[in-house]
């Protein structure tokens, strides 16, 4: 009997490892053993979103090409069918594809949000295999980040990623987006200097953070809000 | 989310366990309850075991300096007893200083300590 399991396993066999395979299935749940002619449409949408994502997570090349394989396999419609074809596009250049996986999107609009970005970002760097002293930085950083949030900006959100790099690592990166009042030239220059004393934190958040992590961006600009990007690097 | 940390006294020293994720509210609440509790007990020594706790950013870094700090003006003493080998690490990377408490590393050491600061 042909069912997801069976036909995709084919399709990934070589390229992503039975382990990780596992793994994929088993997010996919009761799909996984189902037959492929029975899925539904709504089905099918839910184990090409999971597919794409863990396909261009672990596979190391050729993800878009996996990616239509798994499709037409499935009966559904290829994503790049709908799309700009972009997905195609890299494949057929030859370039691998963004080694992008999915993004979970925390909202962070009260101080309860802090607590709960700091376990989900834990337990994502726990699962994407970072140390377990590294998680613990992942959540002090979130925890930091989130802060910052709620006390200057009063909402925006978190989002966690795994990205798989060039030297076979999987790292975690962190972004902290909001549109609150952006930090000025003045400000930024005390931050980094030290001097800056807020109200309520100790003004040393974004400093801590930058210590904290492997990759620091910061985009901030008065009115504009305030986005900071960090990577926290897995070992190889 | 309407939870206290319970503070308890054995002889001099006030002793709170913090077993839970220690949100923002509730460490300000800890330490305005504190700061009563040394005042109508006469403590001389506070601990504060963070065993459970498993992440301090820089923000809980600063309350628990502001409870040694106010414990110290009151004459008292401030331990931490308990922190994690990673919280510790992490606290060093991000170069925030607990330099407001003294440390120990277990509930038994601060109170062996603070005896022999009272004799």
């Amino acid at each position: 009997m042909k069912t997801v399991e069976t036909e995709i396993g084919a399709i990934l066999a070589g390229t992503i490892s039975a382990i990780t395979q596992r793994s994929i299935f088993n997010r996919l749940g009761p799909l996984a053993t189902m037959p492929v002619a029975k899925l539904s449409g709504a089905d099918r949408q839910t184990v090409m979103t999971e597919l794409e994502n863990s396909v261009r997570l672990f596979a190391r090349r050729n993800s878009a090409e996996l990616i239509a394989s798994c499709a037409r396999a499935l009966g559904a419609e290829s994503p790049g069918d709908t799309g700009n074809g972009s997905a195609g596009a890299a494949a057929a250049g030859g370039a691998a594809a963004p080694p992008a996986a999915a993004t979970k999107r925390l909202p962070i609009e009260q101080e309860k949000d802090i607590a709960t970005a700091r376990l989900e970002a834990w337990s994502e760097s726990v699962r994407i295999g970072l140390s377990k002293f590294t998680s613990v930085k992942v959540a002090t950083a979130v925890s930091e980040l989130a802060r910052n949030i709620v006390f200057y900006a009063g909402k925006g959100a978190i989002e966690l990623r795994s990205v798989r790099d060039d030297r076979g690592s999987t790292n975690l990166q962190i972004t902290a987006i909001d549109q609150g009042p952006g930090i000025d030239a003045k400000k930024l220059q005390e931050i980094w200097g030290g001097t800056y004393k807020s109200q309520r934190g100790m003004g040393k958040g974004l400093v801590a953070v930058k210590k904290l992590v492997d990759e620091f961006n910061l985009d901030t600009a008065p009115g504009r809000g305030t986005t900071v990007m960090c990577v926290f690097r897995g070992e190889r | 989310m309407d939870q206290t940390i319970p503070i308890i006294q054995i002889r001099n020293c006030l002793l709170v366990s913090i077993q839970t994720e220690l949100h923002d509210r509730l460490a300000l609440d800890l330490q305005e309850s504190l700061m009563e509790r040394v005042r109508l007990t006469d403590a001389k020594g506070v601990i504060l075991d963070v065993s459970a706790v498993e992440v301090i950013d820089s923000y809980i870094t600063r309350i628990l300096n502001d409870i040694g700090k106010s414990v110290r003006f009151m004459g008292a003493e401030c331990y931490i007893v308990g922190i994690r080998p990673a919280v510790a690490m992490t606290l060093i990377e991000m170069g925030v200083e607990l330099d407001s408490v003294n440390t120990a590393l277990t509930l038994d050491l601060a109170l062996e300590k603070l005896e022999l600061l009272q004799s």
